[in-house]
């Protein structure tokens, strides 16, 4: 065995992650690595006994970078469980809220997160060979950003002083902006209600949000040529291969269609599949499924090496269409909290639990899949279930926007083409794209809102009648990828509550000795690039911070019997 | 003028989402540029030393300014806590542990408590970023698995600085990016002697910011002295009638919007959660959608009777005597 690095905390990312790598004897590659999540709240032991309703702002607050996805899937599993369809624009404003939190936050990935570990802060003294060659690699899009090499690219990701960094803090704003006008506030929209959206319409709201939308459609002409321009050259340089790992993804799709939605898990199938961007399972690279009711039944969620007790009851044997369940379905999960030993690796060893998709209908084995943009860019690219879709690509176009200070005024046309494999910078090209296609996306949904407006559909709200009991869940996207609730309620109230992020998913452990999770699986094999002083670790927080790592609300809590039970939140 | 001294700050996430973080990067008057580049001599030569989410470094790299803050050798430092205290002693007795930030140098885990323990000697003052770390927010809800509390209960309510300062709550969940701002500069400038201590109400919180409820502040409130209430989400009446906890939480972002005036709860027609509040997420600030108690609308009808007396007797003494102004 070669060196072994421990880096506790892994900064730049949201809540509390740690990982332990080894490398090679020659120092080339890294061979071996652990993710673990070292912080705890409870949230699936507080939810219990609660009203449903509460957990829409409850669960939003798992996660204050990426609260809004959370707050919807919970509303939609609480519309769900209630029985409580909202009218079209209920559901069309809920889209602009999630489209408001996506904008802010891809840009937030890349320049605030991801950006620095290509800085010139961090490369010079790092990865001098790339500096050096930066200097005179001509960037391609300097016509559309300004940036005439790479190095000044660089520089101007520099934390605080660049001007990418400081522009994209001003954009960003403009994000939660726009989720604060219909949503109230920001982090933590407040507007989200069962049976649709507690908003008083205003004549003039859509025409102020889409204000706001057009500086994110001038950024994003900036943003994606920057992007690409970027990070062709860092693959130039030999970096294809960090952070790599199997084409295994899953997206469960999301932006509802307000005409096809009606909360009623039979058609969830049908309704997912009219998302703009769509469900889909892919394994080795091939479409598996694109229907969400079979989606949902193959998530197993385990702790065999997390610090959470295993449990031995089936409560909920089917799915209310009849599909069996197994235990680790998290309709049956347990969530008994059992703190462990620091760093136990041939044992349990993190907050996080370990997350796989059960091909049920198909092979009946397990799979070790990612969650992101990358994830649900290629679902959809692959789908071809929405006009962008080629098959193999996503086009798309940006209308005209003209605003001050950006440079690109006129229309913009875009292709994301599915990438050979997942890896570091891939990742970060579909957060980046990602930003394009939500521009787009949610440009037509201003516009179908105006159309709702004038056929006179303002309604934003259904009254409804709270039912006793229920079952109910809600799956959809978040920033990081398929973010997903699931609630049992009797006699009115919560009795048992799941949140599973995509973090949960993304930052698991391993499963037995060899099944590692995705961050693990995508450190080892990473080559090391740092050849300027001690071995810092540089290409690990890289390759984890390619999937955005949000730690809070992925390890989350449960709840057995009496006591409590445990969850992780990492 | 000479190089104003350095005051450093140390962000310290415990049990918390990052909201607060989020939060403070909505604040334009000052912002965080404003913040950490000082264009007031006065409120120059502040430092971030250590904030997870945004700073370059990793690892034991990132944590050495944390650790020399432990060791009194970064003085004076500005301590902000963001999320709930758990107790630890809960996870210990099974050899585990709820919340860890770095290792020592024998790579033992180092909690987040026991890092507060250490700061708390030697932290000018100590800011709690939003209610988590004010009074043990959402972590803390019933049955508060993991033992969460706010600083203020894990110090002590008597705790004061070495400079003499209590601690500072700024409540809200998350708390307002403005708040956190003005709180911070306002830290900044009482610690170099520019502005007295601020004025706390009995939790802590200053009162510039929080000694009016919701309701008070709410563009709505109107409305509902006039007669007017909701009944369906959508309306543009008062919110009471649909779960709006105003009268019993103390904020005033129905008044200042929540990004660059923009937004406030129910200010665009959703109930308030009372988020700012001890007692949030549990009774009487949650069930979110039952109705707030109906004891405070009886005192106010009674203040409100004062105030029509009041404004009817001032237009009776001008008709009498004159008006002096």
């Amino acid at each position: 065995m070669g060196k072994e690095i421990t880096i506790e905390p892994v900064t730049r990312l949201e809540g509390h992650l740690g990982v332990q790598a080894e490398v090679s004897d020659d120092g080339k590659t890294y061979t071996d690595a652990h993710s673990f999540g070292t912080m705890f709240r409870g949230w699936e032991i507080i939810l219990k006994g609660r009203e449903p309703a509460d957990a829409i702002w409850i669960t939003q607050r798992t996660c204050g970078v990426c609260p809004t996805p959370h707050g919807i899937a919970s509303a939609m599993t609480v519309d769900m469980t209630y029985g409580a369809p909202p009218p079209p624009m209920g559901i069309a404003l809920r889209n602009l809220l999630m489209s408001a939190e996506q904008l802010y936050d891809s840009a937030l990935g890349c320049f605030i997160l991801e950006g620095p570990d290509y800085s010139q802060a961090i490369v010079e003294g790092s990865n001098p060979d790339w500096w050096e060659a930066a200097q005179t690699a001509d960037a391609s899009g300097a016509e559309y950003h300004g940036y005439a090499t790479i190095a000044d690219i660089m520089t101007a990701l520099n934390p605080i002083s660049g001007a990418l960094w400081v522009k994209s803090l001003g954009v960003e704003k403009v994000g939660r902006k726009m989720a604060a006008l219909l949503g109230a506030k920001h982090p933590h929209v407040n507007t989200l209600v069962p049976g649709g959206i507690a908003k008083t319409l205003s004549p003039t709201d859509l025409e102020q949000y889409a204000s706001m939308l057009s500086q994110h459609v001038a950024f994003s002409k900036e943003f994606i040529p920057v992007m690409d321009d970027l990070l062709d050259f860092v693959l130039s340089m030999g970096y294809e291969d960090a952070g790599a790992r199997e084409s295994n993804l899953v997206s469960y799709g999301t932006y509802e269609d307000p005409l096809a939605y009606n909360a009623n898990y039979a058609d969830m199938g049908e309704w997912a599949k009219k998302r703009k961007v769509s469900p889909g399972v892919i394994l080795d690279g091939k479409l598996v499924t694109q229907d969400l009711i079979e989606i949902n039944v193959g998530v197993q969620e385990m702790v065999e090496r997390s610090y959470f007790e295993d449990w031995d009851d089936l409560r909920v044997k089917e799915d209310p269409v009849g599909n069996p369940l197994t235990k680790y379905h998290p309709w049956n999960k347990h969530t008994k909290p059992a703190p462990g030993e620091y760093k136990k690796w041939d044992g349990k060893y993190s907050w996080g639990t370990s997350v796989r998709w059960l091909d049920w209908k198909g092979s009946g084995e397990l799979n070790t899949v990612e969650l992101g943009p990358l994830a649900r860019m290629w679902a959809t690219a692959i789908g071809k279930l929405v006009p962008e879709s080629t098959g193999t690509s996503l086009k798309f176009a940006l209308p005209t926007a003209t605003v001050v200070p950006y440079r690109n005024s006129a229309a913009m046309e875009f292709e994301w083409k599915i990438p050979e494999k997942p890896n570091t910078v891939e990742r970060i090209r579909a957060r980046a794209y990602w930003h394009a296609y939500t521009s787009y996306v949610t440009y037509l949904q201003v516009l179908q809102g105006l159309s709702l407006v004038k056929d006179g559909n303002v309604k934003v709200w259904n009254k409804y009648k709270k039912a006793k009991d229920g079952i109910g869940t809600g799956l959809h996207e978040a920033m990081r990828g398929g973010v997903a609730h699931w609630c049992l309620m009797k006699n009115g109230v919560i009795d048992n509550y799941q949140i599973m992020a995509p973090s949960t998913w993304n930052s698991g452990p391993k499963l037995g000795e060899s099944d590692l999770g995705p961050y693990e699986a995508a450190i080892v094999g990473t080559p090391v690039s740092e050849n300027g002083g001690e071995l810092s670790g540089l290409d690990v927080v890289r390759a984890i911070r390619s999937f955005d790592p949000c730690l809070a609300c992925s390890i989350q809590v449960y709840r057995g019997d009496e006591k409590i039970v445990h969850i992780a939140e990492i | 003028m000479s190089e104003p001294e350095k005051i450093h700050v140390i962000w310290l996430p415990g049990q918390a989402c990052t909201g607060c973080t989020v939060s403070l990067l909505n604040a334009s008057h000052p912002n965080v540029l404003d913040l950490l580049t000082g264009f007031i001599p006065q409120a120059a030569g502040v430092t971030l030393d250590y904030h997870a989410t945004i700073m370059a470094p990793w690892g034991d790299e990132a944590l050495k300014s944390v650790d020399a803050a432990q060791r009194g050798e970064l003085e004076p430092f500005v301590l902000v806590l963001e999320g709930a205290i758990p107790d630890e002693s809960l996870a210990k007795a099974s050899g585990g542990y709820w919340c860890v930030i770095g290792e020592d140098e024998e790579g033992n885990p180092i909690t987040f408590s026991e890092r507060i323990d250490e700061l708390a000697k030697h932290a000018a003052a100590i800011v709690c970023a939003g209610t988590c770390a004010s009074f043990g927010g959402i972590p803390s809800g019933k049955p508060n698995p993991t033992g969460a509390m706010g600083a203020m209960e894990y110090l002590g309510k008597d705790w004061k600085s070495a400079l003499g300062i209590p601690i500072i709550n700024v409540p809200g969940c998350p708390s307002h990016g403005e708040h956190l701002a003005e709180v911070l500069a306002y830290a900044v400038l009482a610690v170099r002697g520019f502005l007295p201590l601020p004025d706390l109400d009995s939790d802590h919180r200053p009162m510039f910011l929080f000694e009016h409820t919701a309701h008070e502040n709410c563009p709505r409130a109107g409305l509902f002295a006039d007669g007017k209430n909701s009944h369906e989400f959508g309306e543009a009446y008062c919110m009471g009638t649909m779960g709006c906890k105003g009268p019993i939480s103390h904020c005033d972002v129905p008044k200042r919007g929540f990004v660059e005036g923009v937004g406030g709860c129910p200010t665009v027609g959703s109930p308030c959660i009372g988020c700012t509040e001890p007692e949030f997420p549990d009774p009487p600030t949650s069930p979110f959608l039952a109705k707030a108690p109906a004891s405070f609308f009886v005192a106010e009808k009674i203040r409100s009777f004062g105030g029509s007396a009041d404004a009817v007797w001032s237009r009776i003494k001008d008709a009498l005597t004159g008006r002096d102004i």
